[in-house]
Order: structure tokens, then C-alpha cells, then sequence
């Protein structure tokens, strides 16, 4: 309970929430407030903001309304955010703990891997990846995770190499438990905190990304994400700006409402395992 | 035959360039339900011996045969099963245990990996082997976090007695429990060699605890055997320049303990 009262005690915390919990909303009820294919055209070309109630902001060069594109595209950046920075914390921890508790060879290789992982750039990666293998929601999860497990399978790793030489786990071993068991089970899980202390940075960035390579049209092509509506905006610039600047700011408010909502949720961690 | 004998056991470590002799061909031998103490100043390797008759590192040169078999030959699965006869109990309780383990889930681990209790029958084996050491049944659910040291301790004796091994290794067991609790883990591990027959192989530093439970004692320095004997013998009238330095720094010896 204290440390729910310290969180809220904290405004930026409290605001990041606030403002995550109305994204949620948003992504939920999209299908809800807009049933239908957003991508169907509602009305006439390029209508600006705050004319037509019936479409409150208004239209895009094609006559799609651009509050629908905008809740369902609040959809695709949260599901694709989450989801790769998921798969990269899982893969990460994975790849950390298995190196670091077995050492020697398995260590050399697994983090001689992450280094050339590391040494492309996330981004490129991710180009490259999707690509290849073709846009679809799955892979640009995919391409963005390939990008990003490495840094918490470093933080994992550097973790488990302290943690492995602790009684408990020379305990573990003692009673006969088998080594896969002691790595997932005795060490991974108070190896974990400093590695989740990571994932709002790196929702943060899963979110840019994958609204970046959604900009270059390697986004999902059935799916409407703030990235491709900038970049269809892009070419109507000048007359109607509205079409790059809306998205751009749901954009901008979500990753700010994540790395403020996750350092939250960290700082007031980080403060009763300091007191622990 | 002996229950555990450790012959000619060496283990180096490398620093700066020059090899460090952390355990220098030390042989000794344990007896069925024997105590058998490794006594010396810090650094003098005792707790290094521990480590490499539970391989929990693995020696330079020399032998363990354990129950008549060669200990060091085993490895992975048949190595995880002998493990079961040979436990051990830790100097600080607390770093014992995983800190998001509950007292149940502790001694749970071995009754499961050792399969000497099937699920349905464990809850019961817990309570039992609480009782055993003397701690209430009610315990199980709490979190190691919560039990005071003393309790903590008697937990670290329950999953070690819970395979039935036939040699514990007690490393510093009882050196950071003050002196009231210190005695009654003294007592309860008297009680449990009386009616199990098990051996201890007991590491401390302290001659007085020393005296008071083991049989035989070894004293060690730097990595070597300085002297070796009957416990009362050897710590009533040491022979040795390091066992005359370690009685003189026990402050208080009580020589009329039983």
C-alpha cells in the first residue's frame, strides 16, 4: 500500500498513467466508437479539423476519417510496442541468464552473437528484416525485437554473474537440483528487476520504431499506424498540415506517457528494494 | 570403512601471476555419525575444503571417496542424486535462501528433486520435518524474510535432514547466531547425530563451540594440517603454534562444559 501511495505521490508518474490508461482506452473502444474499416472513406477530401462534428478532426486526402484512423491506429503502436518489447525482454533475460550462469563457451558464443547484433544499428536491422521476410504485424514485432534484446541480455547477464556466486545458489546445487532449474528458477527471477527497469525505454523506442518504418511504408499494409498517417500527410504539408501534426502528437504523448508511467513504476521499486 | 575420506586434496588459485595453495594436501577421514571439526584462523582453508567435498569447485589433485565410491568420478545426474546422502548448512541463513522463497517451497525442493515424497504427501512431510527441528508446522506458508535467524537456521538443518543424508558439511552453521540460539542449534544438532546417526563434518572457528561438539578436530594453517586429534585433547593442551595463537584468542574458553 505505501508504495501505491509513493507512486502517487509522484505527478509525472501519475500523469504518464493517466494519460497510458486514456492510449488503452483509446485502442479499445476503436472498434467500439468506430466500427468498420477505418480506412473507408467517410466523407470528402481533406475536410480541416473542427468543421463537421460527425468528423471531428476532420478528413485525409482520401476522405478518411482521421479520428478513427487515429483510435485504431492508437492500437497498432501499443500492440506492436508492447508486443516486441516483450519478445525482447523474454529473449534478452533468456539469452543473459543462460550466459552468464553457464559461462566458458556457451557464454563466449551466446554474447559474441549479441555483439553483432549490437554492432547494426536496430534500426537498419529492422529495415532489412521486414524487408525480407515482407511487412505484417508479426514481423515488424519480429524486426523490432532483433534490435533490442541485446541490452537487456547484457544488464541479465551482468546480473546472473553476481547472483551465481551466492550461497542460495551453491544451496540449489547441493540439494541436487538440476542447473536449468536453478537458472530459471532460483536466479532469473532476482536476476529480473534491473532488467525490467529497462522496458519503458524500451516500449518507449519499440513504439518509434515501428511508427518509423511504418513513415517508409513497411508497416502492416492492412492496419492504419500513426507512422504511415504522417507519412500520407506528408505529401499534403502545406495546405493541411493537421493530417502529419494530429498523429504526431499522439505519437510524442505516447512514448511520453510510457517513460513517464514505467520510470514511475521503477522509482518506487527501486526505492523499497534499496530499503530491503 | 570410513563414511567420507579426503586423501591428499590440493586446490590452487592463480593471483597476480603467482599460484596461491588455498588447500594444500590435506587428507582426513569421517566415521559414520563421527563429528569431525576443521578448526582455524581465517583464510587457513576450511571452508575451501567444504566447497570441494560438496563439489560445489572442483579440487587440483587428490581424492573424496564418499560411501565407498569415488566422489569425484561422478558427475551430472548421478552426481545430483548422491547429493541427496551429502548436505550441507550455510553460515548466514538469510544468503542461504532464495529471497522470494517461502519456508514450504525450501523444503519442498529436496522432498520433490529427490523424489522421497509424492506431491499429494509433502505438505505433510514439511510439517513434519518443521517439527523435527523443532519450529511449528504453521511456519510453512511465511516468507524466509519474515522468520527470525534462529528459525531461519533450523529451517537450513530441516532441508538438509530432509534427503536423510549420512554426512552433513556445517560451514560457520552456528557463527552468526548469538550466543542463546547459538546453543540450542548446538542441541538440536546433537539430538539429530543421536537418533539419525549422522555425520557432521563441522567448520568453525570457534574452538569453545569447537569443544563442545566435535570429536575429532583438525586444525588448519594456511592450506595445510597443523594438528590433528581428540577434540578436548588437542584444544586443552594444543601442540601447535597455530592452535596455541587460537586458544589464546578465544577470550572466555569454558573448560568445564561437559
Amino acid at each position: 500500500m505505501s508504495r501505491l501511495r509513493r507512486f502517487l505521490r509522484t505527478p509525472e508518474a501519475v500523469a504518464g498513467t493517466l494519460l497510458l490508461a486514456v492510449l488503452f482506452a483509446m485502442a479499445l473502444s476503436a472498434s467500439l466508437l468506430f466500427p468498420g474499416d477505418p480506412q473507408a472513406i467517410a466523407g470528402p477530401a481533406l475536410l480541416p479539423p473542427f468543421q463537421d462534428w460527425s468528423l471531428p478532426l476532420g478528413t485525409d486526402r482520401l476522405g478518411r476519417d482521421v479520428l478513427a484512423e487515429l483510435f485504431h491506429g492508437a492500437r497498432t503502436s501499443l500492440a506492436v510496442g508492447l508486443a516486441a518489447a516483450a519478445a525482447a525482454l523474454v529473449v534478452g533475460a533468456i539469452v543473459g541468464t543462460l550466459a552468464g550462469f553457464a559461462g566458458g563457451l556457451v557464454d563466449e558464443v551466446l554474447m559474441r552473437i549479441a555483439d553483432a547484433f549490437q554492432t547494426v544499428p536496430g534500426f537498419l536491422l529492422a529495415l532489412a528484416f521486414v524487408s525480407v521476410v515482407g511487412p505484417s504485424l508479426g514481423v515488424v514485432v519480429v524486426a523490432i525485437a532483433l534490435g533490442t534484446w541485446t541490452g537487456p541480455a547484457r544488464i541479465a547477464r551482468a546480473e546472473v554473474l553476481s547472483i551465481r556466486e551466492r550461497d542460495y545458489v551453491a544451496g540449489a546445487r547441493v540439494i541436487g537440483m538440476h542447473p536449468m532449474e536453478i537458472a530459471f528458477r532460483e536466479v532469473l527471477p532476482n536476476a529480473l528487476p534491473p532488467v525490467l527497469a529497462m522496458s519503458s525505454v524500451i516500449v518507449a523506442a519499440a513504439i518509434l520504431t515501428e511508427a518509423a518504418l511504418s513513415f517508409l511504408g513497411l508497416g502492416d499494409p492492412n492496419r492504419v499506424t500513426w507512422g504511415g498517417m504522417i507519412a500520407e500527410g506528408r505529401t499534403v504539408l502545406r495546405t493541411a498540415p493537421f493530417l502529419s501534426i494530429v498523429p504526431g502528437i499522439a505519437l510524442v504523448l505516447t512514448v511520453l506517457s510510457v517513460y513517464l508511467a514505467g520510470e514511475g513504476i521503477v522509482e518506487t521499486t527501486a526505492v523499497r528494494r534499496g530499503l530491503s | 570403512m570410513s563414511l567420507l575420506t579426503v586423501s591428499k586434496l590440493t586446490k590452487r588459485y592463480g593471483r597476480g601471476g603467482k599460484t596461491l595453495a588455498a588447500v594444500d594436501d590435506v587428507s582426513f577421514h569421517v566415521e559414520p555419525g563421527e563429528t569431525l571439526a576443521l578448526a582455524g584462523p581465517s583464510g587457513s582453508g576450511k571452508s575451501t575444503i567444504a566447497r570441494l567435498v560438496l563439489r560445489l569447485i572442483e579440487p587440483d589433485g587428490g581424492g573424496i571417496e564418499f560411501e565407498g565410491d569415488d566422489f569425484l568420478a561422478l558427475r551430472g545426474a548421478p552426481l545430483r542424486v548422491r547429493r541427496a546422502r551429502l548436505q550441507m548448512v550455510f553460515q548466514d541463513p538469510l544468503a542461504a535462501f532464495n529471497p522470494r522463497a517461502t519456508v514450504a517451497r525450501v523444503l519442498d525442493d529436496p522432498l520433490r528433486i529427490h523424489g522421497v515424497a509424492s506431491r499429494s504427501e509433502r505438505p505433510r512431510r514439511i510439517a513434519a520435518l518443521l517439527e523435527r527441528v523443532g519450529l511449528a508446522a504453521g511456519l510453512a506458508p511465511r516468507a524466509i524474510h519474515e522468520i527470525s535467524g534462529g528459525q531461519r537456521q533450523r529451517v537450513a538443518i530441516a532441508r538438509a535432514i530432509a534427503t536423510k543424508p549420512s554426512l552433513i558439511v556445517l560451514d560457520e552453521a552456528v557463527s552468526a547466531l548469538d550466543v542463546s540460539v547459538r546453543g540450542q542449534i548446538l542441541d538440536l544438532l546433537l539430538d539429530l547425530q543421536h537418533q539419525e546417526r549422522i555425520a557432521y563434518l563441522f567448520i568453525s572457528h570457534d574452538l569453545g563451540v569447537v569443544r563442545a561438539i566435535a570429536h575429532r578436530v583438525i586444525l588448519l594453517d594456511g592450506g595445510r594440517i597443523a594438528e590433528s586429534g581428540d577434540a578436548r585433547t588437542v584444544i586443552d593442551a594444543p601442540q601447535s603454534a597455530v592452535g596455541k595463537a587460537l586458544v589464546a584468542a578465544a577470550p572466555r574458553l569454558d573448560r568445564s562444559r561437559p
